[in-house]
């Protein structure tokens, strides 16, 4: 589904990140975990098409995401708050990212509903402005966002972060269900190893931007884990 | 599609933090608006009087064809320096499904509808009606008007295109500076004569309405270059307004901290300062404003005006209190929980900004002493303001300052920034223009401006000499205020 050829990035000499061959089949979820400024983001990004990488390239479906937009149309992403229009409420953003992929008033209302119990009442309906919610409110706007549309890849980074033990639970379950349901290919980054252990069966341990482990998630994944970052 | 674009941009105007908070400055703005649009059509009907007036012995018309290559090279450098293209606010729409071509003609295409281009279209729209259709017909004026709001166009392109070039290359603006300047300066001296070519191109269109329309091509044309460079770098860390991540600077402040706690507070501030671009200005403005003197001084027409010297007196010595100051505590907005917590005490907090002010008002009259050239009475009309600035006004300017402060995000812009702009700008005036006329004025009336000046000094010096008791005052106020203006700071 995904294919990283010979990709590096580096800033003013120094390489932040360098994978020179990865391959993400459909379907994987995948986990990628690391200390900070181990460069997960800068390599979400260029998955993504918001940096530019130095060498190499990002493959979708075999095609160069740099080259063509196609992949946006199946692709669902939520880094950081930068992926919000901050001066929408919710609501309306909602409807302008349903329009996007031609929700009717009807779909929106029904796909919206699937999240009742993560929203907790305090996101739909509310005269709010994004900008105005709290960091995990927000957070939840943009995961929610980022399912829409269906779509067949999806990229969170620190989804668990500031949220409250209660969403970070229900939101396993989504991201566990809209895996199972949908196929979905997942990337997720994350500092909590108990969650991204959890919900990933790939996860992949990113050092001062170079892969340094590559493990199937089995039983001792977690303590494998935990020992690593111990060391380090 | 591009209807939701609209409708997003008008409500990110209208909803932010600054529109909502700030009604009373965006009225003021408003006004301001509208009034440079009245000027702008005021100037356009009646330009051809103006220039009748200007140079009775030529035509108007013949007059504006001359000196339109100057306009525009006027217009480019304001250009310049004041337009820009938000390319950031494209940022949430990057990872959606949004053609990126779709994105990028709405912004060049809103940015087209600015106030640059309106100005223009009022202000030569009347002339081309009343003046040049009238001589040679309504084709031709419309060719000539076509022609100059073609040109204003494209210059808007160029600019745009230019400045996203330009920032790897700054020194390029600097020879275009000089290469208009020595084109205009061989035009006075009658070497060349640009006017004289930019009047028979001008004829040239007249004669030919249809060549009008060759600038609205060479806009298309530039239209097209921005929008090939924008479609292959809509990187936002390549297009976000280069980010200097340089060397730090305000090392050199080290000395402060043999001054103690205080002296460390003070050091702070400045790096504050110096470290960010819109407080750096107001200290820039505060050096280019001891200048402020020279238009007064030696002019005759104020020779015996003592009246406006001490206007002049109170802003020389005082201006970065009072530009820097009536923001006191918004500049530390982003860390006033901080500043609440940390280990020192408020008085310190408080007093250090003080000698601050004090230090940066000695400076200012130690240098203003160079006016002794216009008379001596310039040195005492400055000294006596800048006591009355240290004892009184830097109080009132913070205590001012302490009433309803706004937040300031530091790393805005400098310009046209009116973050931070509340109630406590417009008292501003007070400290400014009134409090140093209450002694002075009814003397200086009565004849005797020389006492006058010497009891405000001396109002001055009392206040300075009771200073402790002031800043206890507004120590007290802050204290008691302080959730409040945390509160403040925290709601934006």
């Amino acid at each position: 589904m995904i294919d990283v050829k010979e990709l590096s990035k580096s800033y003013s000499g120094v390489t932040v990140v360098n994978i020179p061959d990865l391959s993400i089949p459909k379907g994987e979820s995948f986990g990628l975990v690391g200390n900070n400024g181990a460069g997960k983001t800068t390599f979400f990004r260029m998955i993504l098409d918001l940096v530019r990488p130095t060498t190499g390239t990002v493959t979708s479906k075999e095609i160069d995401v740099a080259k063509d937009e196609g992949w946006k149309t199946y692709t669902g992403s939520f880094l950081d708050e930068s992926f919000l229009i901050d001066y929408l409420t919710p609501d309306e953003y909602f409807e302008f990212l349903g329009s996007l992929h031609g929700y009717s008033a009807g779909d929106l209302k029904e796909f919206l509903s699937g999240f009742e119990s993560l929203f907790n009442e305090e996101i739909i309906g509310k005269k709010k402005y994004i900008r105005d919610l709290s960091k995990g409110n927000q957070k939840k706007v943009g995961i929610v966002g980022a399912l829409m549309g269906t779509p067949e890849v999806i990229l969170l980074d620190e989804p668990f972060a500031n949220l409250d033990p209660t969403t970070q639970i229900r939101l396993k379950d989504v991201l566990w269900e809209w895996s199972a349901k949908n196929h979905l290919t997942m990337f997720i980054s994350s500092h909590d190893l108990s969650h991204v252990t959890e919900v990933c069966e790939r996860i992949v341990l990113l050092e001062k931007g170079e892969i340094k482990q590559d493990i199937q998630t089995g039983d001792s994944t977690l303590k494998d884990l935990e020992e690593y970052f111990a060391a380090y | 599609m591009i209807g939701t674009f609209f409708s997003h941009s008008w409500k990110e105007q209208f909803r932010s933090a600054i529109w909502a908070k700030n009604l009373l400055a965006n009225v003021f703005l408003g006004i301001a608006g509208i009034v440079l649009v009245g000027y702008a059509l005021f100037l356009g009907i009646f330009l051809n009087k103006i220039l009748e007036a200007l140079v009775p012995d030529g035509q108007p018309l013949d007059i504006l064809n001359g000196v339109i290559i100057y306009y525009l090279a006027f217009e480019f450098f304001i250009r310049f320096f004041l337009q820009n293209v938000p390319v950031m606010s494209i940022q949430p729409y990057l990872h959606l499904p949004i053609k990126k071509s779709k994105m990028i003609n709405y912004m060049l295409g809103k940015s087209a509808i600015s106030a640059f281009n309106l100005l223009g279209i009022l202000f030569f729209s009347p002339f081309a009606f009343k003046v040049v259709a009238e001589l040679n017909g309504s084709a031709a004026g419309w060719g000539w008007l076509m022609f100059i709001i073609g040109l204003a166009l494209s210059l808007h392109y160029i600019v745009l295109l230019f400045k996203k070039k330009l920032n790897d290359h700054p020194n390029l603006m600097i020879a275009f500076v000089v290469i208009f300047g020595l084109l205009g300066a061989l035009d006075v001296y009658n070497i060349i004569s640009i006017s004289s070519a930019s009047s028979a191109v001008m004829d040239m269109v007249i004669a030919q309405p249809i060549l009008g329309a060759i600038p609205l091509l060479i806009a298309i044309l530039f239209y097209f270059l921005n929008f090939n460079y924008l479609v292959n770098n809509t990187y936002p860390e390549e297009i976000s307004t280069k980010k200097k991540t340089g060397n730090i600077t305000g090392g050199q402040f080290a000395f402060l901290k043999r001054f103690g706690h205080k002296g460390e507070l003070m050091a702070a501030e400045l790096k504050l300062i110096f470290r960010h671009k819109r407080p750096r200005t107001t200290v820039m403005l505060a050096a280019l404003l001891l200048a402020y003197g020279l238009f007064f001084y030696p002019q005759p027409a104020y020779a015996e005006m003592d009246f406006i010297f001490v206007f002049v007196g109170v802003f020389i010595t005082g201006i970065f209190f009072l530009n820097y100051g009536q923001f006191l505590l918004s500049w530390d907005s982003g860390f006033f929980d901080f500043v609440l917590t940390r280990k020192s005490t408020f008085r310190d907090y408080l007093e250090a900004k003080y000698l601050l002010f004090l230090s940066a008002s000695t400076i200012a009259f130690v240098l203003s002493l160079a006016y002794g050239y216009f008379g001596w009475k310039i040195i005492l009309i400055n000294l006596c303001a800048y006591l009355f600035n240290i004892g009184i006004n830097v109080f009132v300017v913070m205590r001012i300052a302490m009433f309803g402060p706004k937040k300031i995000d530091l790393n805005k812009r400098a310009a046209f920034n009116y973050e931070g702009v509340g109630a406590a700008q417009f008292l501003i005036i007070i400290p400014i223009m009134i409090l140093p006329y209450i002694i002075y004025a009814p003397l200086a009336i009565m004849g005797h401006d020389i006492v006058g000046i010497c009891l405000t000094g001396g109002a001055g010096l009392i206040g300075f000499l009771f200073r402790e008791k002031s800043l206890q005052a507004l120590t007290n106020y802050f204290i008691k205020n302080r959730h409040k203006i945390a509160a403040g700071f925290r709601a934006q």
